[in-house]
């Protein structure tokens, strides 16, 4: 029992330490992968009247406010691991 | 096992704190993958935009061989649940479940059932933890229609309604219908394609091109 207490610790920390070394890529890529279909739509739609790139537009608004609902409670969830730690 | 008991045990499954958020803010991540449409198809880059996919997916294939076969502890993977200790993981079944939409699918239908996946399965999920399972399908079936009413928006009218149905329905019953052999995050995304499919070269055989125009275009390189 003593020598299993010490082990699941070590491993609960190994895993809250991926679990943060991975959150600023889960919480960034999505967001630069919607700043960058802002971007196309703005540059090669918009900018020039081409209506065919609004889908684009319409997907970056999707994944940005998508990933931002989800983001906020994984970030709290981090906290609370954090300051049980 | 009863099903009250069976519930229960997907119920605290559900709630497992750290690994709970975890897995949903993955399912959104894989919304990222869409940038995958923008990369041009021309030359060498044609050809990494199918070497690369297929090699991330083998190597996480590799992996997991490994994880089952007990030569990686199973504890060291952060949020697997416990009926994955002797069975390929969720993400490997995610993972080429966007391989196949990726590469054998045309994009207008591939991109809304991984929009499926992304978001309508952390719906359900949360939902049917708050709701029960009845009303948190019934969400899902609305997220699903509101994803597919939104990536097919080009389409006639009757086309838009009919993809709609028939893809939030794909959506729900892949979700719903549990397999022990194959994960909901392969089906979720496979079967409303593959109903789609179906309806597309229905139409196709009748004449009728239903796709409308892809949403996003590839760079220009």
């Amino acid at each position: 029992m003593n020598n299993t207490t010490p082990q699941k610790e070590a491993i609960q920390n190994l895993l809250l330490r991926l679990e943060l070394w991975f959150a600023p890529v889960l919480i960034v890529v999505p967001l630069v992968v919607s700043l960058v279909l802002v971007w196309d739509w703005f540059s090669r739609g918009f900018s020039v009247g081409l209506s065919r790139y609004d889908g684009e537009l319409l997907l970056a608004i999707l994944i940005l406010f998508g990933n931002i609902a989800v983001d906020i409670q994984f970030l709290r969830s981090i906290r609370t691991l954090r300051k049980k730690e | 096992m009863a099903q009250y008991q069976a519930d229960i045990i997907e119920q605290l499954n559900a709630i497992e704190v750290d690994a709970h958020w975890f897995r949903r803010v993955f399912h959104t991540f894989a919304a990222s993958f869409l940038m995958y449409y923008l990369i041009p198809d021309v030359g060498w880059i044609g050809m990494v935009k199918i070497v690369v996919p297929i090699g991330i997916v083998v190597c996480i294939a590799i992996i997991d061989y490994r994880r089952i076969r007990g030569e990686l502890d199973h504890q060291r993977f952060f949020g697997l649940r416990n009926y994955e200790k002797g069975r390929p993981a969720s993400y490997l079944y995610f993972g080429t479940g966007l391989l196949l939409l990726l590469l054998l699918f045309p994009q207008q239908i591939a991109v809304p059932c991984i929009l499926c996946a992304s978001f309508t399965d952390p719906v359900i999920g949360e939902s049917r933890y708050y709701l029960g399972k009845k009303q948190a399908y019934l969400i899902g079936f609305l997220v699903s229609l509101f994803l597919f009413l939104l990536t097919w928006y080009r389409a006639d009218w009757r086309v838009l309604l009919t993809i709609s149905l028939v893809g939030a329905t794909g959506v729900v019953v892949g979700e719903a219908k549990k397999l022990w052999f194959i994960d909901d995050d392969f089906m979720i995304q496979i079967l409303p394609a593959i109903l789609l499919l179906l309806v597309w070269q229905a139409a196709l055989f009748m004449g009728v091109n239903i796709l409308p125009a892809p949403l996003i275009l590839p760079l220009q390189w």
